[in-house]
């Protein structure tokens, strides 16, 4: 459909420059086009690396809980092993090991995650090194049945939550802060704006064409602007469609595997706490009350499967301090120390098992997620900016052939 | 004037935006804030004491209730035994007076003793009817009050201001505070300690007793005596001041640590502490202290736990009546 008349006629104000006019026009229209390309090429490529960094973040999140597990664990196993007394049992140790081994590659691969970590991750480092000597200072005296042992395992444990695990619990702050953000980093609206205010402008410069052509509608000008629309749809409706996703994601996989980690920490902590109670005999009313308060972590954080096996393990933590609190600590030691299984140390193994498993699915799918659709979003991306170009040249089409008709 | 040609202006337009992309890449690329740990919320200074002593000790503070009529017909001790058995408040952290052998477990020492021979007068014979629960200083008042705990066997220190809240038995033992250096420290007395870090659990009178006679030491505070023995191993604290019997015991696990042969800095009698209703026990506490005198029981505890590290022969205090 041509809207060419054979005769075009200009508009009667004669005074005016036309020519001038539309170059001017035609620069406005082309300037639209080329802007609206490389913005919108802009803030998809940033949406696209967004994500990419919250797939990172996601995975610094976990790493940076699993630092907080398993420090909690080697704790939890330091503890347990010294109620059985100066001869530690050789898997205890290396239990404890692997836990420890876990820490420092962990903080290692953080480290090279985020830069941004580094400096907290060092500070880290030189606590977990000093808990570590403590521990292990604790673990020669009390082989050589020395009680001064208890001291240096209470002052390792004391220092580990004070100074490490503050450090820790800022560097899963951060992270999540970060991944939240970067979440939020698909930008609809300002497509939609984008595109519209270049399809508006292209509409005001076929007004001044029309209005001095008595033509309604320039072909060129009009092709650009319906180009342009039809694009900022596209785009902005994928972009939509991804933040809803990056949306489902965070409160989906994201929040269980940031929850069940939390769940994890917790019920490590709750078994130190347990052994805590029980070498402070007979007294572990205080430390039943942060074994209450990491209980409530854990049935607030915890996924289903994990809780029905936590729920198990507090029935076995029940048992013990009822037998301590009756003033069988004998009878309550053997049982908390047992490896049996359906005592409390494999009950707790379970929960911690099962939680792993489930951060570990959890986080994957959350970051494939996040991750998930790049290839489109950078061919959407170039398919924009080369979209504008093409706007931009039909526009200066259509404005030359209302300059062919003048001249 | 010539124009500029739009193709012109579209070349220059192009110029410019090319720098802008790349701009903007280059600052969605920048890294992230450094993370930071927040400060902890500033820490309460210690006070290093109570507030003060509101009486005078002046002596009267060691008398105990005399034993008289039959010990085991009160309602306190026939409360213990309905339910079967005694529950003694101890310590499980210090060598000597009352630790976790870390070979069996078990708590030992000479506070346990006193327990045993309580729960032996009541049971005959006390075996698994003496329930031993670890508590910390600052717990032997509070649980006493409240019922939790029979009696406190955790090398406690009668004075008149406990005797407002709690009753004690006879003194079981006469200690007093002395202070723990490195063998080769060259502190060979108080006034060595000038300039030297000393530590005391905080919240005890030791640390205000050092800060009285060596003002010029610096006190160091930390949980209890066995963490001040850590700050001292560590190289943390110079010197750690509580009670001679505790400093026995943290002296005898570590070669490198003496014991400054001083006089005492303070008298610290030893009592055991029992609620300030259950006079009946107290006095059954008296009668077994001295049946533990008279059959020499009393001496085989202190031969066999403190006297290889305190060196001394020990003598039990004669008691004193008339409360």
């Amino acid at each position: 459909m041509s809207q060419q008349a054979p005769h075009p006629q200009p508009a009667a104000d004669f005074g005016e420059d036309v020519p001038r006019l539309l170059n001017r026009l035609q620069v406005a229209a082309v300037a639209l086009c080329v802007l609206f390309g490389v913005l919108a090429a802009l803030f998809q490529v940033l949406s696209w690396q967004a994500n990419g960094r919250a797939a990172d973040n996601t995975d610094q999140v976990v790493r940076v809980q699993e630092i907080q597990t398993s420090l909690l664990r080697a704790d939890a196993i330091a503890t347990t092993a010294f109620l059985v007394g100066g001869l530690e049992p050789p898997e205890a140790r290396a239990a404890y090991d692997a836990a420890v081994d876990d820490v420092l590659r962990l903080i290692t691969d953080a480290a090279d995650a985020q830069p941004a970590d580094r400096r907290v991750l060092a500070d880290l480092n030189v606590e977990v090194r000093s808990y570590t000597t403590g521990v292990a200072q604790a673990r020669d005296y009390n082989r050589q049945n020395l009680v001064i042992g208890i001291a240096y395992l209470n002052s390792a444990g004391d220092a580990l939550r004070e100074d490490a695990l503050p450090i820790v619990q800022a560097l899963v702050d951060a992270n999540s802060d970060r991944a939240l953000d970067e979440m939020d980093g698909q930008s609809p609206i300002l497509l939609l704006l984008v595109g519209v205010l270049a399809v508006g402008g292209l509409v005001l410069v076929n007004r001044e064409i029309s209005r001095r052509f008595h033509r309604r509608i320039n072909v060129g000008v009009v092709g650009a602007a319906a180009g342009i629309g039809l694009l900022t749809l596209v785009i902005a409706v994928y972009a939509g469609t991804k933040s809803g996703s990056n949306a489902d994601t965070r409160d989906g996989a994201y929040d269980t595997a940031v929850s069940e980690a939390s769940a994890r920490t917790a019920a490590n902590d709750a078994k130190a706490q347990e052994s805590q109670g029980l070498i402070n005999r007979g007294s572990g009313a205080q430390y039943e009350e942060l074994f209450a308060v990491a209980a409530q972590t854990v049935e607030e954080n915890a996924s289903p499967a994990t809780l029905r096996l936590w729920r198990d393990y507090v029935v076995e933590h029940q048992e013990v301090r009822d037998l301590d609190d009756r003033g069988s600590w004998d009878d309550a030691v053997a049982l908390a120390t047992s490896s049996d299984a359906g005592d409390p140390t494999a009950a707790l193994d379970a929960v911690d098992a099962a939680a792993e498993q489930v951060v570990t699915d959890a986080a994957a799918e959350a970051a494939d997620s996040f991750g998930s659709g790049g290839v489109v979003a950078l061919a959407l991306a170039v398919l924009t900016l080369l979209g504008g170009l093409v706007a931009a040249a039909a526009a200066t089409w259509g404005i030359n052939q209302r300059r062919r008709e003048y001249s | 004037m010539k124009r500029p040609s739009p193709s012109g202006r579209l070349a220059r337009r192009r110029t410019w935006t090319g720098p802008v992309v790349a701009l903007l890449l280059v600052l969605a690329a920048c890294g992230y804030d450094e993370t930071t740990v927040p400060s902890p919320d500033p820490a309460t200074v210690e006070a290093g004491g109570d507030d003060g002593p509101s009486c005078t000790n002046d002596g009267s503070q060691v008398r105990s209730y005399a034993p008289e009529g039959d010990v085991l017909g009160g309602d306190a001790v026939a409360r213990i035994r309905k339910r079967g058995r005694l529950v003694a408040g101890v310590a499980a952290d210090t060598f000597l007076l009352g630790s976790r052998d870390p070979s069996d477990g078990q708590i030992k020492g000479f506070d346990i003793d006193m327990a045993t021979a309580i729960a032996d007068r009541i049971f005959a014979p006390a075996t698994g009817k003496l329930e031993l629960r670890v508590i910390t200083a600052a717990e032997r008042i509070p649980l006493l009050e409240d019922g939790t705990i029979d009696i406190v066997a955790r090398n406690m220190t009668v004075n008149c201001d406990r005797w407002q809240q709690i009753a004690f038995s006879a003194i079981y033992y006469d200690a007093g505070q002395k202070v723990l250096v490195g063998r080769d420290s060259g502190i060979e007395d108080i006034a060595g300690l000038a300039d030297k870090r000393i530590c005391a659990p905080g919240g005890t009178t030791s640390i205000q007793n050092i800060q009285t006679i060596q003002p010029e030491a610096i006190p160091v505070t930390a949980g209890d005596n066995s963490a001040c023995m850590v700050l001292f191993q560590n190289g943390e604290a110079d010197g750690v001041s509580t009670d001679d019997t505790v400093l026995a015991g943290l002296a005898a696990q570590d070669p490198y640590a003496v014991v400054l042969d001083t006089d005492f800095l303070t008298a610290e009698p030893y009592g055991i502490g029992v609620n300030a209703d259950d006079v009946d026990l107290v006095q059954l506490i008296n009668v077994v202290l001295e049946e533990m005198r008279a059959d020499g029981r009393w001496q085989d505890s202190y031969d066999r736990w403190l006297r290889p590290s305190l060196q001394v022969p020990g003598k039990q205090p004669r008691p004193q009546y008339g409360r």
